[in-house]
């Protein structure tokens, strides 16, 4: 084999064996190497989130679950004008197994100034397949007014300090 | 079907104006996508206060230095820089320079939980012209292994993609309610973005016929499979362009887009070069005609 071809395919099996190496070592994913798991789980329930502006004085009634989105309190607030990714509010809404006061002041930094003059509610979308359905289930979960962050009195999560 | 190395890297190929040309258009595409990455994640990520996942080098030091002081900010700056003297061949280890600091941008943008892959593509692409760059003296050696190096790693990005999904859920993965359930997730993410619910023509298709729905996912689970037909001459434009419609399928059916990677399959998919030594060729010869008959009629 001429040289070149050589060199050139040593340098892709060295980088092979770096890529496999790191992804391999990081759950997969080390960019911009990934073994590109999206989507991979057919079929499985899911957990996103909706953000509405809140209607006056929080109640019982506002964290009550809700079947469809035109059933849920407040307005809309959709996040595309204001520059927030959709992504990151429904994976802090996801992943989040800890509510400490690092998490709850780092969601508020998201939405930063918006959080001065109004109150938002951070909604938990949960889908699953049932037989030959999709259902929807909206459930209220994060209160952010001006002055404080409540949390659905009815969801078990820890919210220890650091 | 020539051997494995000589259809990725091709070194004996005469080189051209065109595909000299070429290269530097890509370059520049490559060049645009990394700054405009570098950027914004930069401006996002002032926006960040705390790490809810760790990935990549965030799994081994706190990404969080870079939320304060604007450090994003001035790493975006760097990463200008380290490009331009990459791109202006004032520094061969301009680009790789320029992918470590991207790696921690994208480490600190994505710390919120969110694995994103729009950019991973266009990560490729800068690692192949940096190593290029630094392994190849040559100018002509350097662009052939840097299509070379792409093809093989984007052929396997997409053959990974479709072994996950064979060994995440088996070959059940076609199955049209799994689309459904997207459907519904990305119907929800639209809804929370925009205030509004709505479905476009293929969606409605999907949702009404789950023959349909197991159809579209049969398509993606297979073009993906088979992507590393782009590894041969003969076969990469083909798959390619099946690719890039699979790309236009996720976006109707999931409002997915992911313009950098569309952007490079439709760079490497076809012989650009030589479609621009032919267009180069016929400009110049109705050039010549032009000039022959005008000085025809003054003489």
């Amino acid at each position: 084999m001429p040289p070149l071809y050589q060199k050139s395919l040593r340098i892709l099996a060295g980088v092979f064996v770096v890529y496999a190496l790191l992804v391999a070592t990081h759950l997969g994913e080390f960019w911009p190497f990934s073994i590109y798991p999206m989507f991979s789980r057919g079929g499985h329930p899911w957990v996103r989130s909706v953000v509405r502006e809140a209607p006056g004085e929080p109640s019982d009634a506002l964290w009550q679950p809700r079947r469809s989105p035109d059933a849920l309190p407040g307005r809309p607030y959709p996040l595309a004008p204001a520059d927030i990714n959709q992504n990151d509010i429904a994976n802090f809404v996801s992943k989040s197994d800890s509510w400490d006061a690092g998490r709850v002041n780092a969601l508020r930094k998201v939405f930063g100034e918006i959080l001065h003059d109004r109150s938002l509610l951070i909604v938990r979308a949960e889908g699953r397949l049932d037989a030959q359905t999709v259902t929807v289930a909206y459930t209220p979960f994060i209160l952010l007014t001006p002055d404080t962050t409540l949390f659905n009195p009815s969801f078990p999560f820890p919210t220890r300090e650091r | 079907m020539k051997p494995f190395s000589p259809n990725l890297f091709d070194f004996e190929r005469e080189d051209t104006f065109g595909e000299r040309l070429f290269f530097r258009i890509f370059e520049g595409v490559v060049l645009y996508f990394i700054l405009t990455f570098a950027w914004d994640w930069g401006f996002y990520i002032l926006k960040i206060g705390d790490v809810v996942l760790p990935l990549g080098i965030a799994n081994h030091l706190d990404i969080s230095f870079l939320f304060a002081h604007k450090l994003s900010l001035l790493n975006a700056a760097a990463i200008t820089g380290l490009m331009a003297a990459g791109f202006f061949r004032l520094w061969r280890f301009g680009y790789l320079a320029a992918l470590l600091l991207l790696h921690f941008q994208y480490a600190a943008r994505y710390s919120l939980g969110e694995i994103s892959h729009g950019s991973n593509v266009m990560g490729m692409a800068l690692l192949a012209l940096a190593l290029g760059m630094i392994f190849f003296a040559e100018r002509k050696h350097a662009r052939r292994f840097t299509f070379g190096f792409l093809y093989f790693f984007l052929g396997l990005g997409y053959v990974l993609a479709a072994a996950s999904k064979l060994i995440g859920t088996g070959p059940g993965w076609v199955d049209g309610r799994h689309l459904w359930m997207w459907i519904a997730e990305r119907t929800v993410d639209t809804f929370s973005l925009s205030g509004a619910i709505a479905h476009n023509w293929l969606q409605l298709l999907a949702l009404d016929s789950l023959p349909v729905a197991t159809m579209i996912l049969t398509f993606g689970l297979l073009t993906e499979f088979f992507a590393f037909l782009m590894w041969f001459r003969r076969t990469r434009p083909w798959i390619m362009t099946l690719l890039i419609m699979m790309h236009l399928g996720v976006l109707l059916t999931m409002k997915i887009n992911f313009p950098a990677n569309t952007v490079l399959l439709i760079l490497l998919a076809y012989p650009w070069g030589l479609w621009l030594d032919r267009g180069l060729a016929s400009l110049d010869a109705s050039f010549h005609t032009r000039r022959t008959r005008l000085s025809l009629r003054q003489s």
